[in-house]
């Protein structure tokens, strides 16, 4: 069959008027096996991991250049907004501030309390995490999964693994680091794995994300599952990956399937995932790491009433985990 | 006149990957045509003494770059594209606008179908049939670059 086609080939072009060079399908044959070498190499065997790592940092001054007309537009818009805007959002981030603030007292106090209770228990300290703020470059370019491109790289001191959150709730997770920008694979990518919790009732389950439509998975759930309309999801912290009592997702629908044991749920992600430009890298919780309490949501009050329940089963793997899951969520 | 048409060629190729790094999103991703390709398509047409195969490897390979994709899926995509436009390069002189607007609309495909087929096998799943949108839109460009007096060979113009 390839001969033939070969041969046809050959023949269109039989009389080589000018030189040429290798035929075409020739060439065709041998970039296609280069690049299926190419292609394995880089999947399987992660040979080209540094490669990509300085090519990247090359392409980092273009990738700027092409954003500038953007980040110009939106400065100048910036500038140019009303005064009445300017001061209304001025009053709605005043409200919020003090909103925030009150909740931040609740918190640091409940921290305290938190931490004597442990020292009484003997239990073992909770953990910290510090956290870096970004901005991001762009979304992926790749219709088949879903990622984007933040600003902050090994520069930063960021690492594979960290979780990254905006405002209202998880958004993704670092999987490749460049020098000066690194790449997060977000919540909605089939790829994308996490641990969570329903906060109404405690019980644990892991979120995949959906890949097509921008929604969340809960695979393998038994089809009488205790999920109700508007519940929300939070992240459980026992991978030691992601602080625990993040906002992930909120149920958005619960459809009916008789023809699967399995509960079919609809879940939307919390998070702006696809609308916000500022976001935040959380490193992974480490002990003793003692920084200003970097989440100031009033998720993580809610979260407190529902933890003492599942304390003793959560404490003996939290030690042993952290080191080993990072990698296991990354793909 | 080989030097000055390098040139050109260079200056285009620098132009469809800047604004392939252009900060793309949403819907404007999803109708986002191909401006690599198109280029390249349009070289291997008009200058197959200047680019072949091999060229269009090399361009697949940075569009995987920029892309953040796996190195070789964009080339593997783009090498096949380029045998078929090298291929039926020299009936291309015959072609009437329309001819020539179908032709490129199916090396478009060929191309999408490739990087399809690649994904698929790397465990992607299929999102619809707006994924072939980029096709229809390049073609739109190809036909405005056409409108605007680009001259991109094929019959009744002066070659």
């Amino acid at each position: 069959m390839a001969r033939h086609l070969y041969n046809k080939i050959e023949q269109q072009q039989a009389p080589a008027f000018f030189v040429r060079g290798p035929s075409p399908f020739a060439r065709l044959a041998f970039f296609s096996v280069l690049s299926l070498a190419l292609m394995a190499s880089d999947s399987r065997l992660q040979y080209l991991a540094s490669m990509r790592q300085s090519l990247q940092t090359l392409l980092h001054p273009l990738q700027l250049l092409a954003n500038a007309p953007t980040q110009l537009y939106l400065n100048t818009t910036e500038y140019f907004s009303t005064h009445d805007s300017l001061l209304s959002e001025n009053q709605q981030l005043k409200k919020r501030d003090l909103m925030q603030s009150i909740a931040l007292q609740k918190l640091n106090l409940l921290e305290q309390e938190n931490a004597h209770m442990r020292v009484l228990l003997a239990a073992q300290v909770a953990l910290k995490e510090s956290s870096v703020a970004a901005e991001i470059l762009h979304v992926g370019r790749d219709p088949f999964t879903r990622k984007v491109l933040i600003n902050r790289g090994q520069n930063h001191k960021i690492l594979p693994g960290m979780a990254v959150v905006d405002a209202a709730g998880v958004i993704g997770q670092v999987t490749r680091v460049y020098p000066l920008s690194s790449e997060v694979t977000l919540i909605t990518d089939t790829s994308l794995a996490m641990p969570v919790q329903i906060e109404r009732n405690g019980l644990r389950a892991i979120a995949f994300g959906h890949g097509r439509d921008s929604t969340v998975d809960l695979p393998y759930l038994p089809a009488n599952v205790d999920i109700k309309r508007g519940d929300r999801l939070v992240t459980s912290g026992i991978d030691g990956v992601y602080p625990a009592g993040l906002a992930v997702a909120t149920v958005k629908q619960i459809v009916s399937a008789p023809d699967t044991p399995f509960a079919r749920i609809v879940y939307v992600p919390a998070g702006g995932v696809e609308n916000h430009r500022q976001v935040l890298v959380v490193s992974k919780p480490q002990l003793g790491s003692i920084s200003a309490p970097s989440l100031t949501e009033p998720v993580k009050l809610g979260l407190n009433q529902a933890k003492p329940a599942d304390k003793k089963q959560s404490m003996p793997n939290k030690s042993a985990k952290p080191a080993k899951s990072s990698d296991a969520h990354a793909r | 006149m080989p030097v000055n048409k390098l040139k050109t060629l260079y200056f285009s190729v620098l132009l469809a990957f800047m604004s392939l790094l252009l900060p793309w999103s949403q819907a404007a991703l999803l109708v986002r045509p191909d401006f690599m390709l198109l280029v390249l398509i349009f070289w291997l047409i008009r200058a197959p003494n200047l680019c072949n195969v091999g060229t269009a490897w090399m361009l697949g390979l940075l569009v995987d770059l920029a892309a953040g994709m796996v190195f070789g899926q964009y080339a593997l995509a783009y090498t096949v594209t380029a045998f078929f436009a090298v291929t039926y390069q020299r009936r291309l002189v015959l072609f009437t606008g329309v001819q020539q607007l179908l032709y490129v609309f199916s090396l478009l495909l060929i191309s999408q179908v490739m990087l399809l087929i690649i994904k698929t096998f790397a465990g992607g799943q299929f999102i619809g049939w707006l994924y072939f949108l980029p096709s229809l839109s390049g073609v739109m460009l190809w036909l405005l670059a056409m409108g605007l007096g680009l001259n991109t060979g094929g019959r009744g113009r002066a070659n």
